[in-house]
């Protein structure tokens, strides 16, 4: 995984979710991250794809519930 | 072409793709909110993307309240299915037509508690615009989903369609009865999956045409109820195709069944309703001629050598030209804007066999070698209309990019290299589209060549009486019926100079204005020796003690500098005595754009009474002493 994709996926969630890029790491989660909602989970996603023009099953939108674990479904899918 | 020296004819690749992020951030800094939006346009069309959309909906949502250079609008999205995916793309398009959109939405499927109870969320909301958006087979399992199920039983598929026009029926007549503002139906699409496979088609109660029968049903139902307007979902799913227009993961997953890259274009469709509903529709179509109207340059290749004709390329220019004489015959008023010589030009337009539009569909032209932008505001300032309300189109993105600098109000098209996607290119956002053509809009052509016609003669006039007495006016004055109403809603909604109050009325208010014993309601129609301009003025009055107040004075720009509006005042000042009343009042609500109409009231003897802070001035007339007298050259009838 190269960091120019994860710094990518960091600015994408930091615009949709309104908080700092700096502040993004591999802790941050629904759980502990307010704005993070279902709604705005599916407006990652659905931006992840646009950004990388790839496709997500749905198994995997349940799985990318972090920061870590969005890098991991990305970097395994580019 | 020669261009100022300043600017460069083939931009380097970086000068042609400038963060535009940037630019529409350090514009709103510093209250540039037309150069914004430019740039913001343009993001929208190069990258619709939902990064875009995010990016301009924040933008938009840390403006200041007071940021006025944008219309606040509130749109309320009730819905069958899971709609908040769009927000950000109708924020971030509402933001490139001049509209701060706040959006309200209930949790889908509760289309029935919203709209019914006059105490729900919807109303409280109190909307501008009201979006009823359905999917089929969430509002009509029997004819989507379960439709081999419900097939087999006999007249179950015929009380499905009966039980849906009573549904709807009674929701918008609920709507309308707590509410006066505009509501958007979708109409129903196809079934994604025909149940009965290819047999559909020999089925007596098809899904295709329960589908169609559902679709007229809606067009019944709808038609009887003012300023409810049905947004012709089943088509825009068929231009994009089902096949990408819905997600089967988003439909199972999160109940949202329209895919993520299909928003923008839902977002598009709505705005142009917005536009229509909001006065904003493009009026003035100024197009440029070499590579244009026809392939190759007149100035070197000659009459014979451009490409205009039944082969391609020139097939390709008939086709957009064949759009263009559609757009007049809809109204959309038609100039030039060419660098040129005009012999050349001319040339053309009386020789070249296969030139589908004729010199005289254009209202102006200016054919010369100045600056596009000086052209155009000739042009706006010739026929009276707003920049704001002009489309440019030109091939050359030099020119466009000269045209956005000067005058960011007007909305500038680049047309692509290959002629073939001219159509789709102007076409795409629905510019000119309104809600309904009137007799008024088929006729506009031939109004502005009259209106040509008049100025001839007012030049060869000795004097203003003459010219005014030479024109043989008629006024035909009468109350609002169901024939005028929408004409008058859309005077109201469209006529921002000679306007005292801008008030903005849709077809119910009117309606409801209509049937107002303690109201005038009046429309204003202009014959002269030329034609019939029809209705071009409407006026609202109401009697308050001893006086006539005007809420609504306002006149089309076609008519303006004719004397109409002393007429105008003239039949209220008899309506009023004949009320027996003492007093004519009223207000002017300056905007940007009422210049013409502010010395109205001073001009016919009026006192002024108050002013306040935002300028509004009241002013009175005793009826007694001086009414106004309709000028001597007016006839009338009706």
């Amino acid at each position: 995984m190269s960091k120019n994709v994860e710094q990518t996926i960091r600015e994408l969630m930091s615009i949709i979710l309104n908080i700092d890029a700096a502040r993004i790491d591999e802790s941050t989660s629904m759980d502990n991250t307010p704005g993070w909602d279902s709604v705005n989970q599916i407006n990652i996603i659905l931006a992840l794809e646009e950004e990388f023009s790839i496709s997500f099953e749905v198994s995997e939108f349940e799985m990318m519930v972090s920061f870590f674990d969005i890098v991991e479904v990305v970097g395994a899918k580019i | 072409m020669t261009e100022p020296s300043n600017m460069s004819v083939a931009p380097s690749k970086e000068a042609d793709k400038p963060d535009r992020r940037a630019v529409v951030r350090s514009s709103l800094e510093c209250g540039a909110v037309q150069a914004a939006i430019q740039a913001a346009r343009l993001i929208l069309q190069e990258q619709p993307s939902l990064m875009n959309f995010r990016f301009l909906r924040q933008l938009v949502d840390g403006l200041k309240p007071d940021e006025n250079d944008l219309k606040p609008y509130k749109v309320a999205l009730v819905s069958t299915f899971s709609i908040e995916f769009i927000h950000d793309s109708l924020i971030a398009f509402g933001f490139i037509n001049g509209l701060r959109i706040d959006i309200y939405q209930p949790g889908f499927g509760l289309i029935n508690q919203e709209m019914l109870d006059p105490k729900s969320g919807l109303y409280a909301f109190a909307p501008d615009v009201t979006i009823l958006a359905i999917e089929g087979e969430d509002w009509l399992p029997e004819i989507y989903t379960d439709f081999m199920d419900a097939e087999t039983s006999d007249g179950r598929l015929g009380m499905v369609v009966a039980r849906f026009r009573r549904q709807i029926d009674s929701l918008v007549r609920a709507f309308r009865s707590t509410s006066t503002t505009p509501l958007l139906v979708h109409n129903l699409a196809l079934p994604r999956v025909r149940r009965a496979g290819m047999a559909d088609l020999r089925l007596p109660n098809s899904q295709a045409k329960l589908v169609a029968d559902l679709n007229r049903v809606l067009g019944e139902v709808l038609a009887e109820i003012v300023g409810v307007h049905i947004v012709d979902y089943a088509a825009l799913v068929n231009h994009f195709g089902a096949q990408h227009w819905y997600d089967a993961r988003m439909r199972l997953y999160a109940k949202a069944p329209i895919a993520n890259g299909m928003l923008g274009n839902l977002s598009q469709e709505y705005m142009k309703y917005f536009r229509a509903l909001e006065g904003l529709t493009k009026k003035c179509l100024v197009v440029d001629l070499d590579n244009t109207l026809w392939g190759g340059v007149v100035g070197e290749d000659g009459v014979d050598g451009i490409q205009l004709g039944p082969n391609y390329p020139g097939s390709a220019f008939v086709e957009f030209q064949r759009l263009i004489l559609d757009l007049y015959r809809r109204g959309v008023i038609l100039a030039v804007a060419s660098k040129n010589n005009p012999a050349d030009v001319d040339a053309v337009f009386l020789n070249h066999p296969f030139m589908m539009i004729r010199k005289e569909h254009f209202a102006e032209m200016e054919i010369h070698w100045n600056p596009k932008s000086d052209s155009l505001k000739r042009i706006a300032k010739r026929l009276n209309i707003g920049l704001d309300h002009m489309v440019f189109v030109d091939d050359n993105p030099a020119e466009c990019e000269q045209v956005r600098r000067e005058l960011p109000m007007v909305t500038v098209i680049h047309l692509p290299g290959q002629p073939e996607l001219y159509v789709e290119t102007l076409c795409a956002e629905g510019l000119f589209d309104t809600l309904a053509l009137s007799d008024e809009d088929r006729r506009r052509g031939q109004l502005y060549q009259q209106r040509a016609q008049a100025e001839t003669m007012l030049s060869a006039s000795s004097n203003i009486e003459d010219y005014y007495r030479d024109l043989a006016m008629t006024l035909s004055i009468a109350p609002i019926d169901q024939a005028s109403l929408a004409r008058a809603a859309q005077l109201t909604q469209k006529t921002n100079q000679f306007n005292l109050t801008t008030i903005r009325y849709s077809e119910a208010e009117l309606a409801g204005r209509m049937a107002d014993p303690g109201w005038l309601a009046i429309t204003v129609g202009v014959r002269d020796r030329f034609g019939d301009n029809g209705i071009v003025g409407v006026m609202m009055a109401r009697a308050a003690e001893d006086r006539l107040d005007i809420d609504t004075f306002l006149l089309s720009c076609r008519v303006i500098g004719r004397t109409v509006e002393s007429a105008m005042l003239a039949f209220l000042c008899d309506a009023a005595q004949e009320r027996g009343l003492n007093k004519l009042c009223g207000r002017v609500v300056p905007t940007g754009k009422n210049v013409p109409v502010r010395d109205l009231f001073a001009k016919h003897g009026f006192s002024k009474q108050s002013e306040d802070e935002s300028g509004t001035t009241s002013w009175e007339l005793d009826l007694a002493c001086s009414p106004v007298r309709r000028p001597s050259w007016f006839r009338t009838s009706g």
